[in-house]
């Protein structure tokens, strides 16, 4: 017997012993407040029985903290597995592995004819059909991270500069001046505009996962299952699938990759620029 | 609803049911008055609870205040429908919607001229959608194969039922349509069966998005996340599909599938029944 269905005999069983004894006792023996406050305790264990379903989870720790912020685990949603392909979980006494695989499609329906569309989608359809066990597919607008790309601006701009002053004390003509000073101007503008707007990347990927009792049985299974996927999606759609390894993986589960935290303060600057203004 | 639904249903109700039987014991006047009161709320919060319970719940939270901690650094608003994550003193808020575009149950659903237009259609509007959204989401599919034998008793069982209809329809000399729109069913019950036993596996999916907005403060983060979602719900409005923000017990287990797949179909579904 699991513990949810034990859960709710025992409450069932109180509840309904209480309201027969609140019920059966005289009203000599006890007032008719203790008889309504027994009823009331009776039928809130029968509410947290049905409850149990769907809400164990937190029910326990509900009760157990009685505090306003439930702490229902404290630990890491999950760590990564030692060969770094996977990240895992424990659920109950087993443990779940999560393989990740990514999905090179790069095709746009403007360049597509109508019959190239149809026969998309039913590559689309036929990828998800390929799954026997529990599998997302998902497809991510994510903001890019322009980081490295600034920064290289930013290294142009300083050596366009340099060049600049070196001119200027060399006395050079001023078509030579010109044509640096031009460079200078274009590549400000491209890094005022870089900077004024998000820039997304769209990609697709696949999650697998598979339990076992031990971690390595839980990864090596999760990895089967997604060999299983290469080879399915690789026939549909003619490309090479790979699984994600070691960090990269934090692109895929992590909130805050979604949206880099160098973007952030752009963002946040431009919120308080449109509050301010 | 589902048999562990019923007999969960059953066992409380027949709680509240003893507590009627006996109502006479509460003596007579105001105390009768009130033990009629709390079992008549018992029995309406149970019903409640289960067909409402992502109404009944976030509310509940919401009156007393009560946010969760589902894992080291994420916590639940009050309110269900965010997932909140501290990193570095900046808040990144996650909300889903459920949105199920295509009714996939077989790879292609073969021979119906609406489903072919709809996914003629399906690349150009998922385009348009992308071009027109300046905020990150995510899309997701999770889809699972069926118990291929389960699935056509199951289909068997239905078309027998709609033969047993269509008898019946006959019988009582019913009007063209109705006829008509049994033999329509039944049509549709048996291209599905010879689908199967053409060796083609029936599929489930759950198909839902997932936003995140980053703020520095709890309150502007929850706040831009509502924004994001209003616009993610405008931009698939497109797809003709039904848009529900996912709260309660539902954005717990999604949560969880952020970092872990539920290992067989049957696990899947128990999630997800109210809202999916």
């Amino acid at each position: 017997m699991d513990i949810q269905t034990l859960i709710l005999i025992v409450c069932v069983v109180i509840s309904a012993s209480l309201i027969t004894a609140a019920a059966s006792l005289s009203a000599k023996e006890v007032t008719y407040a203790v008889k309504l406050l027994l009823l009331f305790i009776a039928l809130m264990i029968d509410i947290i029985g049905f409850a149990s379903r769907y809400y164990l989870y937190l029910l326990a720790p509900l009760f157990t903290q009685r505090r306003r912020h439930v702490v229902i685990s404290n630990e890491d949603p999950y760590w990564l597995s030692a060969s770094q392909d996977a990240i895992l979980r424990k659920e109950g006494e087993s443990f779940v592995a999560t393989v990740y695989i990514t999905i090179p499609v790069y095709r746009s329906a403007t360049e597509m004819s109508d019959e190239e569309k149809l026969s998309f989608s039913t590559q689309v359809s036929r990828m998800v059909g390929l799954v026997r066990n529990p599998a997302r597919f998902t497809t991510e607008l994510r903001v890019m991270n322009k980081d490295s790309y600034i920064q290289r601006l930013r290294d142009t701009i300083n050596v366009a500069e340099n060049e600049e002053v070196e001119l200027q004390s060399k006395n050079a003509s001023q078509g030579e001046l010109s044509r640096v000073r031009g460079k200078l101007t274009m590549w400000r503008n491209m890094l005022e505009s870089l900077s004024n707007s998000f820039s997304f990347e769209l990609m697709s990927y696949v999650a697998v996962s598979a339990d076992g009792a031990k971690e390595f049985e839980a990864v090596s299974i999760a990895q089967q299952r997604a060999r299983e996927l290469i080879s399915g999606i690789g026939s549909i759609f003619g490309v090479q699938p790979n699984t994600v390894t070691g960090n990269e993986i934090l692109r895929f589960v992590e909130p805050e990759f979604m949206i880099p935290i160098s973007t952030v303060s752009e963002q946040i600057s431009r919120g308080v620029e449109k509050e301010v203004i | 609803m589902d048999p562990l639904g019923i007999i969960y249903l059953a066992f409380t109700l027949l709680v509240v049911l003893i507590g009627f039987s006996m109502l006479s014991g509460f003596g007579s006047g105001i105390t009768f008055d009130i033990a009629l009161f709390l079992l008549s709320l018992t029995a309406i919060i149970i019903l409640a609870l289960n067909w409402a319970d992502f109404i009944v719940f976030p509310a509940f939270t919401s009156f007393l205040n009560i946010t969760f901690q589902p894992a080291r650094d994420y916590t639940i608003t009050k309110k269900q429908d965010a997932v909140l994550k501290n990193v570095a003193g900046l808040y990144y808020a996650t909300g889903y919607l459920s949105a199920n575009l295509f009714p996939y149950i077989f790879k292609m659903e073969a021979g119906e001229q609406e489903s072919e237009i709809k996914a003629l259609q399906a690349a150009d509007v998922w385009e348009k959608i992308v071009m027109s959204l300046n905020i990150p989401f995510k899309f997701h599919v999770l889809s699972s194969g069926l118990d291929v034998q389960g699935f056509r008793d199951e289909l068997e069982g239905a078309r027998g039922y709609q033969e047993f209809q269509l008898a019946r329809a006959y019988e009582s000399k019913a009007n063209e349509t109705t006829i008509t729109e049994i033999q329509r069913k039944i049509s549709v019950i048996q291209a599905r069966i010879d689908k199967i036993s053409q060796g083609e596996k029936p599929i489930a999916t759950v198909m839902y998005l997932e936003t995140t907005a980053v703020a520095v403060s709890e309150k502007a983060a929850i706040d831009m996340l509502n924004a994001q979602i209003n616009q993610l719900s405008v931009a698939f409005g497109s797809f003709d599909v039904q848009l529900n923000r996912i709260v309660g017990r539902e954005l717990y287990t999604l949560f969880k599938f952020s970092f872990s797949l539920p290992p067989t179909y049957e696990k899947m579904t128990t999630y997800f029944q109210l809202e999916g």
